[in-house]
Formats: structure tokens, C-alpha cells, sequence
């Protein structure tokens, strides 16, 4: 036997946390038919009966013609689960009904759960549940998300109902024509549910003394940008213990299998996809999934306190000046240290096409991989306050660029009409619930790994068999005599075929720079090794610097460094980009543009420089 | 009065809520509709304006915000 529920309830009425932990690990996410809207499903068992739990996409409404909203709306109607669950906040009861209001149209079964009773008791709040049960005709639950027996007592209530449902008895608000006199008709209809069923007093809001620093104009913003900073770095130290593990992987493995699989009298092509391709493979994949790991349970953090929504507060007036909103400043410089953590963090905001555009922007966003080879490169060619000015350069052209980019998307991804300009809450700060963060960021990473490994091994692949020569010499590469053959075109964007190799490689991983321009420069290493053990074998920057500087102009050199900074980030940071946002199409569209940018950008600087160097 | 006008700790009633439906439901949805009672709890310039309504902390940019219409009570 088996059942079906969906979960519904506006944001920050705790549904995630209650749909994982319901479903604990046994979750799936996938798309809803036809949109872009993430669709999360998973089960539990029961007393021998399974049920499935369709998490229901967040809105505040069911009204508005949001994809959301549409999709939430057509999936209850259409009965594709058995019973809805409805959630509200109790400790903001009058406002988090209003979902319950538009639930009433639809008249399906249904019981309502009334969450964070702790906080609305913490707050001096009764709620007469039984009142309100007899009222509405559904089973009312009161419910305490972070403690465990309730969980018992809503699987126990959702089999129940299974058997017998129950839908509501009292009239579905009366329907008006115009949207201010319907939602009037609805909040009427709450105000008199609840008019014997709990007191709301009306009291004075005092905020707290640490919400009124936090909400200063210019303290307040300074404190976010260090919250964050300090946020990555904790990132950082979460994922290094897996990312030395995968660092492993490769030196591991690559001596053993090498040995084993010439002893067999493997194709040396063959040998090297296993010795050193796969295992490379599995080393990113592992730290692109600890990093999303890391991230995931910062960010997590910091949005169950509340602190992601005051950090929206301060930067949306900024934001929505590129089309975004406030919500984006947090990928946004979490973008600064990686682009896939920047990608990820994007899950915080709710509209698809703000999203894409956010990630788009984030991109454009020198990474810290990007900030520890400019200044070596720089260094080769340049006085140290010259670096200065090339890094102060590439900053302002970080501007230069998310503007174009907000110019180029926002019309397709955030039209103003469909813009949504920040309406959101402050929740009050509440305490993290650590089991339910580091349960989710798993969740996440484990996806992440998981469906990446398909797309980094493809491209993997390619650039392989791009870089391959037989006797490891770079000339015999296909990479050299493409490379070669379209150095005419290269040389018009102010690149030889040395600079654009490491550019192109610089699109797979921007570590691989330094190893590609030893590789090609020096001619000791083989650019496949460059590429692949990159993190391993570091370069002699300093006899590169000489050999290079005699080899290359500084306007190519210069050129080069603008065009590696804005080109697209790099494998991982595209895979994720395709990942978080289910759309292939769209990952493509600002892959392409970015490529375009660097290679104008590239032209522009080369032939500036060219008249001044 | 706009929204935009009110000053830290006023109190007062939403009087009037004008814009497409669009608009108009985002902005229902959250819980600002004619006649609800609202407190102003910060209000600085070229920042969105923070109320407090229906026991939740709001924040609404100022575009939006100026297309509330309040009484100061």
C-alpha cells in the first residue's frame, strides 16, 4: 500500500526543514514537466506503508501567475496527492493563513500544522488548536519542527487521514473579481476563523539592539561584506579535509594503474585516460561536491538565523539597479572566493529568471584561483605597482562587465514587468538547527557529485583528446595545430597560439594556467600534464617569467590576463552553473557570451597597449 | 502620506494600495492590505523601508513602497 502527500506553506514556514526531515535520505531532485522550477520529491515508510512527499514549490500565495504558483495550484488540483499539508507560522498566525485562504478554493483533504508553536509560546502566544479544528473541519497539529515525537505524531496523523480524510467544512472565502477586494475577502475570512481561536495583541515593535546596528546604512553593509568573508573562510575549512582526500586520488592511483595497465600492454592512450584522465576526474568532482558541501552548510547557517534576509535589506538598492534583487549579494561575493560556491549560493532566491541572471553576473566575478595567478603573470612582465594597476583594472572592469551582462540577460531573464522587486520578511533571528544544515548540505553535495561527474568527465574527454601527443611533446597535440593553424585569428584578439592555449585551458581550470604556459613555453612538460596535474606540479614561475617575457610583448601578456579573468570561469563553475539551473540552453547562451566578451575585451587591451608599450 | 514618508516609529493604517495585479498580489499575499495597521520601523534613504505588520518585519523597496499610501494614526 502506498500513499501520497504534498507539503504547502509559504517561505520561511519551515517546510524544508520538515520535508527533510520526513523524508530524510531517501530524496529526489528533479523539474517539474516543462518548467524550471526545481521539483523536490521523497518518502518515508510508515508501519509497512510507503508514502510519498511532494514538496510544493514556496510562494506566498497561490493567486499570482508565478510559475510557482501555477504549478503549485494545477498539481492540488488535479489530486495527484492524496492529502495536502498545509503549514503555517504560528507566531505570524494571521499572515501565514493566508496560504490556508487560497488552499480553501481548491477544497481537497487536507489537515493544517501550526509550526514553531515553541517560538509563538516563547512570544506569549496561545493557540486553541482544537477550537480551530472544529472550526475548519481539517486536523489541526501543533508542531515544534525541531522536535522529533512530533514528527511521530504528523506521520501518524498523515496515515490516518489517508484512511479517512477530511476536507474543510467552512466556506472557501468568497471570490471577487479584483484583486484587492479578494484578498480583503480573504484576510476577512482569517480574521473571523481566528477571532475566538487566539488573541493577536497589538503591541509596539521594538527592534533589537543588535537588528539596529545590523540595519544602519553604511555599518550594517560593512558588517554583512565581513560576515561573509569570515562565512568563506569557514567554507573553505570545511571542504579541506575532503578536498585533500581527493587531492589524493590522483597521485594514488595514477604510478599504480600506469604500471598495472602497461604490464597488460595497454595503448599508452588508453593507459593515460585511466592513470591520469579519470582519476583527475573524480579529484574535481570531489572538491567541486565538498566546496557546494562547505557552502551549503555556511550558507544554510546563515539563512535559518536571518541573517541572509538583513544582508538583502542592505544591498537591494544596489542590486536592483542590474535587475537583481537584494538577495543576490550573498552569492555574490561569496564569488570573490569560488564561482561554484557563488553558483550554488543562488539557491536563495525564489524567481528562476533572477537566478539564472544572478549566476550569469557571478561569473563575471574573479575567483580566488583568478587573484593568485594575476599577480604572478603580472609579476613576469610588470613593476609591482604596475600589478597594482592591472589588478585595480580587472576590479573595475568587473563592474564593467556585470552591467553588460544585466544589459544583455535581464531583458529575456528579468523583465521589468516580471522583475520582483524585494517584498520580503526579516525573520525574527532564530537559533540553527545544525543536524538539519549539515543533513542538507549533504544532500546537496551528494547531488551535486553525482550528476557532474557525467558532464566533467564528457568535457574531460574532449579537451583530452585535444591535448594528446603521442611522445608528450606539445607540437604533436591536436590542440598545437589547431592552435597554430588559427593563430592569424588569435593574433587579431592580441594572443599567440602559446597565450590562447592557456587561455582555452584556463576555461577548464584556471589552475591549469600556469602549468599550460610552462607547458607550451618551456616545451619540458606535456600540456596534458599541465592541465590534468596541474594542482600537483607547480610550476618554475620564476624561469617562466624569463623565458615568457623574452617570447611576448606585455600588451599580449596583458591582454591575456583580461582575457583569462573574464572568460568563463571554469569546468566545475559551468557544470554547477548547468546544475542549479536545469537549463542547458541557458548555461550555453552565457558561456558564449562570456567567451565573446574575452575575446573582445582581449582585442580592445591588445591594441590599446600595443600604442603605449 | 506615501510609505516613503513616514518617519522611524510612526504608527498608522495602510489607506490605499495602487498597481497592477501583479503587483497587487505580491504584495497581499505578504499581508499589506487596506486598513491594516502598520509601524514604520526604519526609513532611510535609498534603502527599503522596514515595517512592522501582522506581527512580521517587513522590508519593501522603495519603488514598491511608494505606491503605499498610508494614514498616520
Amino acid at each position: 500500500m502506498t500513499g501520497s502527500i504534498a507539503l504547502l506553506g509559504q517561505p520561511n514556514s519551515g517546510k524544508s526543514t520538515i520535508f527533510n526531515n520526513l523524508t530524510g535520505s531517501r530524496q529526489h531532485v528533479g523539474n517539474w514537466a516543462g518548467k524550471t522550477v526545481e521539483k523536490n520529491e521523497g518518502s518515508f515508510t510508515y508501519q509497512g506503508t510507503k508514502y510519498t512527499v511532494t514538496d510544493l514549490p514556496g510562494s506566498y500565495g497561490l493567486s499570482g501567475n508565478s510559475d510557482e504558483e501555477i504549478i503549485t495550484t494545477d498539481f492540488i488540483k488535479s489530486g495527484s496527492s492524496d492529502l495536502t499539508v498545509v503549514l503555517v507560522d504560528t507566531s505570524q498566525l494571521e499572515r501565514s493563513m493566508f496560504m490556508l485562504a487560497e488552499f480553501a478554493r481548491l477544497d481537497k483533504p487536507a489537515v493544517l500544522v501550526l509550526n514553531m508553536m515553541d517560538i509563538a509560546k516563547d512570544m506569549g502566544k496561545k493557540v486553541n488548536a482544537e477550537a480551530l479544528a472544529k472550526k475548519l473541519g481539517i486536523p489541526v497539529l501543533p508542531f515544534n519542527a525541531t522536535d522529533s515525537r512530533d514528527y511521530e505524531k504528523l506521520k501518524k496523523l498523515i496515515s490516518d487521514e489517508l484512511k479517512t480524510p477530511h476536507r474543510l467544512i467552512v466556506p472557501a472565502p468568497a471570490e471577487q473579481a479584483d484583486v484587492k477586494a479578494d484578498s480583503k475577502s480573504k484576510f476577512d475570512w482569517i480574521s473571523e476563523l481566528l477571532s475566538d481561536v487566539t488573541k493577536t495583541e497589538e503591541s509596539v515593535y521594538k527592534m533589537s539592539k543588535f537588528d539596529r546596528v545590523m540595519t544602519r546604512p553604511i555599518l550594517g553593509k560593512m558588517i554583512c561584506i565581513g560576515v561573509v568573508l569570515v562565512a568563506f573562510l569557514v567554507a573553505m575549512l570545511i571542504m579541506m579535509p575532503f578536498m585533500g582526500i581527493g587531492q589524493m586520488i590522483p597521485a594514488l592511483l595514477h604510478d599504480p594503474v600506469d604500471k598495472l595497465l602497461t604490464g597488460w600492454n595497454v595503448h599508452p592512450w588508453i593507459v593515460s585516460v585511466f592513470s591520469m584522465m579519470i582519476p583527475n576526474v573524480l579529484y574535481f568532482t570531489i572538491s567541486m561536491a565538498s566546496f557546494v558541501f562547505g557552502v551549503n552548510i555556511v550558507f544554510g547557517f546563515l539563512e535559518e538565523t536571518g541573517f541572509l534576509a538583513r544582508a538583502a535589506y542592505q544591498f537591494d538598492g544596489l542590486l536592483s539597479k542590474l535587475g537583481l534583487q537584494g538577495k543576490a549579494i550573498c552569492p555574490m561575493l561569496m564569488g570573490f572566493g569560488c564561482t561554484i560556491g557563488g553558483a550554488c549560493g543562488t539557491r536563495v532566491m525564489d524567481n528562476w529568471g533572477q537566478r539564472m541572471l544572478a549566476m550569469s553576473i557571478v561569473w563575471a566575478i574573479p575567483c580566488a584561483s583568478i587573484w593568485s595567478i594575476i599577480p604572478v603573470i603580472s609579476g613576469m612582465f610588470f613593476t609591482w605597482w604596475q600589478t597594482m594597476l592591472v589588478c585595480i583594472g580587472i576590479l573595475l572592469y568587473v563592474v564593467v562587465t556585470m552591467i553588460i551582462v544585466s544589459k544583455v540577460f535581464s531583458r529575456k531573464l528579468a523583465p521589468v514587468e516580471n522583475r520582483s522587486g524585494m517584498i520580503m520578511e526579516l525573520p525574527p533571528y532564530h537559533k540553527a538547527h545544525w543536524k538539519h544544515i549539515i543533513k542538507e548540505a549533504f544532500f546537496k553535495a551528494w547531488d551535486i557529485f553525482k550528476r557532474a561527474l557525467g558532464t566533467v568527465t564528457l568535457v574531460s574527454i574532449l579537451f583530452y583528446v585535444l591535448s594528446f601527443s603521442k611522445d608528450g611533446n606539445v607540437d604533436n597535440s591536436l590542440l598545437y595545430r589547431v592552435g597554430t593553424f588559427i593563430e592569424p585569428v588569435t593574433r587579431f584578439f592580441g594572443m599567440g597560439w602559446q597565450t590562447f592555449m592557456a587561455f582555452v585551458s584556463g576555461a577548464f581550470a584556471k589552475e591549469a594556467v600556469l602549468g599550460t604556459l610552462n607547458a607550451v613555453f618551456m616545451g619540458n612538460n606535456s600540456l596534458m600534464e599541465a592541465t590534468f596535474f596541474a594542482k600537483t606540479a607547480p610550476a618554475d614561475t620564476a624561469l617562466l617569467g624569463s623565458v615568457m617575457s623574452s617570447a611576448i610583448a606585455p600588451a599580449e601578456a596583458l591582454a591575456f590576463m583580461f582575457a583569462t579573468t573574464f572568460n568563463i570561469p571554469c569546468l566545475m563553475a559551468l557544470s554547477t552553473t548547468y546544475k542549479e539551473s536545469h537549463s542547458l540552453k541557458w548555461t550555453v547562451k552565457v558561456a558564449l557570451f562570456y567567451i565573446c566578451n574575452a575575446l573582445v575585451l582581449s582585442c580592445i587591451v591588445y591594441h590599446i597597449a600595443d600604442l603605449f608599450m | 502620506m506615501k510609505l516613503t514618508e513616514t518617519k522611524a516609529d510612526m504608527q498608522g493604517r495602510i489607506s490605499a494600495v495602487s498597481g497592477d495585479n501583479h503587483f497587487m498580489n505580491r504584495i497581499s499575499s505578504i499581508g499589506i492590505t487596506e486598513g491594516t495597521p502598520f509601524q514604520t520601523v526604519r526609513n532611510d534613504k535609498k534603502m527599503p523601508v522596514l515595517v512592522y505588520l501582522r506581527e512580521t518585519l517587513i522590508s519593501l523597496n522603495r519603488a514598491d513602497a511608494e505606491r503605499i499610501e498610508v494614514e498616520k494614526q
